[in-house]
């Protein structure tokens, strides 16, 4: 009984920490699988949804700039808000550049934004973090707190999930994939280009911020450590191409798969003799990297590949 | 004849059966940075951990002779990865108690998110997070590792008292180091010393000569380092002797390990560095009998934080034995207890002895690895602190500070 119960729980932050990922794969979705942005900067743009929400609901503290005490409603709309204001000011310099060298402009703009925080002790108490950020629920009971907050996070994955459906149906979304597939044919078809692609990298970033915002009020604790390139840039870049990139169903699934493998492979793992367990730490990083490795060579689509729109007149 | 066969061999069925119904596995969780920035530092410490499972294991177990089994998680140094080890290690193996999660942000994290709310007690062997003082734990957060405003003060202290009067300082930039800097840089100042230039610095770089010759500005008598020997800590003495820029250092217990000696040179470094350690008085009687039975794993006992690895878990197994039953709920009470005076001392090793005690009904004051480990109202530890300089030998001779 306490057995299934524990089980029951694990499961519960299992799906919450996967519906976060969730968030981080769609934005990344966005920008990428229907745009065509190379965008590694990832773990900066996390970093500053994280942040500001963990500044703006902290109570008053003399380690870091705080004591605004707002509810997390406001915390996440303002990591949001500032999170889109700083990827157009991003956008406004890399946007012009294209493929690799965005990749390589972005994940160095993510680099400087994560020193930033880390360093700027007055704001953020640098590399020691900030600690007893509120959680939403977390005056209700066991399990009825941890729910609650699983079911806020789903219902938010679900609500970006249909407003990105509708985008990418709408003629929006085909202008994107267009510009993706073949850009001087969008340009030459009268798009502004430019515009798209900035609406796409600041609609993808600010989805990532929210992502941020979610992850520092679940762990009640942000520091430099937790925007850590390996799961908050590689490792979503891995769940999105698994699950299927410019397919929103299969980012999602890609979040909770790659998620559940990385978590859950533990339980095996920590059954093993003590120095075999502290080896294996290691191989779980193998895992997904393998996990790439196949669904690139095997499946390039991923387990859901993109699904093309029909032309809603069909020709006859 | 049959029949008088038979009463033994059912006897012994009975027994066996009874044994197997009782003897089961009491899980501790053990959430450690094994992946991430400290991975170096962290084998030892779970050495440390399981050494002191070992103990209680072979020398009648826990309660009616359970094991205690410690399960391995990984926190990787990170509050994202330590929120799911401990959920996995809480939830999934219901661990009575935790010993971790080796950095302080990853324990911060943990504990807040989920030992707490599960009310399940932490016992952190290495988190020095000033912060992790202040949280609402209903008494469940517990470190035998000191708060690092206590060694910045003591390094301070012995710094000034060594005659310098002015110091350049630099710190890698996390949250130990940064920690443990700030607190320096506080006590030298209000004693009447001279920070003349201080700067962060980043783990991993090839040089650091460009941030030497800037904190050498200003006439310096030596500089007080806050970072991890392997990341950046033995480049910049390299460094600074190389160019000539420092000759004298000021060091924490991250700096130490017998590779700066190997590295940097005995006669180079001999007089000139002074390291502090979160350390054990080496000459008390539970630290030896600790350090021999450490030496026979093939560890050196003097690795950083292994020492306490084995109080934190020794502490659990004293703890739960003293509630009488694995229960989550009654472990916290039963740990200030057993590890707080009255009571007679117990010392690392020595748990057929703890446990003919508690059996007894009598107090006991266990007495650690290092130190006397009593929590005060907030589950700290005042902790001791050592001086490491070089020796004659070429080894670090280490001294208690008073």
């Amino acid at each position: 009984m306490e057995q299934s119960y524990g089980i029951f729980l694990y499961i519960i932050s299992l799906a919450t920490m996967g519906g976060i990922y969730a968030m981080l794969t769609l934005g990344l979705n966005i920008q990428w699988g229907f745009t065509g942005l190379f965008n590694v900067g990832i773990a900066g743009f996390f970093a500053i949804g994280a942040y500001v929400s963990a500044i703006l609901t902290t109570p008053e503290t003399t380690r870091h700039l705080g004591g605004f005490e707002l509810p997390y409603i406001l915390g996440f709309s303002a990591s949001m808000v500032v999170t889109a204001l700083i990827a157009w000011g991003v956008g406004k310099v890399c946007l012009r550049l294209r493929s690799d060298y965005l990749a390589i402009a972005t994940i160095g703009i993510g680099e400087i934004f994560r020193l930033v925080l880390k360093n700027e002790t007055w704001a953020t108490n640098g590399p020691r973090g900030v600690s007893m950020i509120p959680k939403p629920f977390e005056s209700l009971a066991e399990p009825y707190n941890q729910l609650m907050f699983l079911a806020l996070v789903l219902v938010t994955v679900v609500v970006i999930y249909l407003l990105i459906e509708a985008a990418c149906k709408s003629p929006w979304g085909r202008v994107m994939t267009a510009i993706r597939e073949n850009e001087p044919a969008a340009r030459a078809a009268g798009k502004n280009v430019e515009r798209f692609r900035m609406e796409a990298f600041v609609i993808g970033c600010m989805i990532m911020g929210l992502a941020g915002a979610f992850t520092a009020q679940y762990l009640k604790f942000i520091d430099p450590n937790a925007t850590e390139l390996t799961t908050t840039t590689f490792l979503v870049w891995v769940m999105l191409i698994v699950g299927g990139s410019a397919n929103n169903k299969g980012a999602i699934l890609g979040a909770f798969v790659m998620w559940t493998v990385w978590s859950a492979s533990e339980i095996l793992t920590s059954r093993l003799p003590d120095d075999m367990a502290i080896r294996t730490a290691y191989v779980r990083i193998f895992l997904i990297g393998l996990a790439l490795q196949i669904m690139l060579q095997k499946f390039p689509g991923g387990i859901i590949p993109e699904k093309r729109p029909k032309p809603s007149r069909s020709p006859e | 004849m049959n029949k008088l066969l038979a009463l033994p061999v059912a006897a012994t069925a009975a027994l066996s059966l009874s044994a197997g119904v009782f003897a089961g596995e009491i899980n501790v969780g053990s959430v450690a940075g094994v992946t991430g920035p400290i991975a170096e530092l962290v084998a030892p410490i779970v050495a440390g951990r399981n050494l002191a499972a070992e103990h209680v294991n072979d020398q009648g177990g826990l309660l009616g002779g359970d094991s205690l089994n410690m399960i391995l998680a990984d926190s990787a140094c990170d509050p994202k990865a330590g929120v799911d080890a401990g959920g996995k290690v809480v939830n999934v193996e219901q661990v009575v108690a935790v010993v971790g999660a080796s950095c302080s942000g990853a324990t911060n994290g943990m504990v807040q998110s989920v030992t707490i709310p599960a009310g399940v007690v932490n016992v952190s062997d290495s988190a020095t997070a000033p912060s992790i003082t202040d949280l609402e734990d209903n008494d469940l957060v517990f470190r035998v590792a000191p708060s690092d405003a206590y060694q910045g003060a003591a390094l301070a202290k012995l710094a000034y008292d060594s005659g310098s009067r002015n110091l350049a300082m630099t710190y890698s930039n996390d949250d130990y180091n940064a920690g443990i800097a700030q607190v320096f840089e506080q006590s030298f100042t209000e004693m009447g010393g001279t920070i003349t230039a201080n700067q962060a610095h980043e783990p991993n770089k090839a040089s650091y000569r460009s941030e030497l010759s800037t904190l050498a500005n200003g006439e310096p008598d030596g500089l007080a380092l806050f970072a991890y020997y392997g990341s950046s800590g033995i480049a910049i003495i390299r460094n600074s002797l190389e160019n000539a820029l420092f000759d004298k250092f000021f060091a924490a217990d991250g700096m130490f390990d017998v590779s700066v000696i190997e590295q940097i040179g005995a006669d180079n470094l001999k007089g000139n560095i002074q390291i502090t350690q979160s350390a054990s008085d080496y000459n008390d009687v539970s630290y030896q009998t600790w350090a021999e039975l450490y030496k026979a794993t093939g560890n050196d006992p003097k690795a950083p934080y292994a020492a306490h690895g084995y109080d934190a878990t020794f502490l659990i197994a004293l703890a739960i034995e003293k509630a009488g039953a694995a229960d989550r709920s009654k472990i916290a009470a039963a740990l200030r207890e057993v590890a707080n005076a009255p009571g007679e001392i117990v010392r690392p090793g020595e748990w057929e002895k703890a446990k003919a005690l508690i059996a007894e009904g009598k107090d006991i004051n266990y007495e650690g690895a290092t130190g006397n480990v009593d929590f005060d109202g907030n589950g700290d530890v005042a902790g001791i602190y050592g001086v490491n300089t070089v020796a004659d030998d070429g080894t670090w001779a280490n001294e208690l500070i008073k």
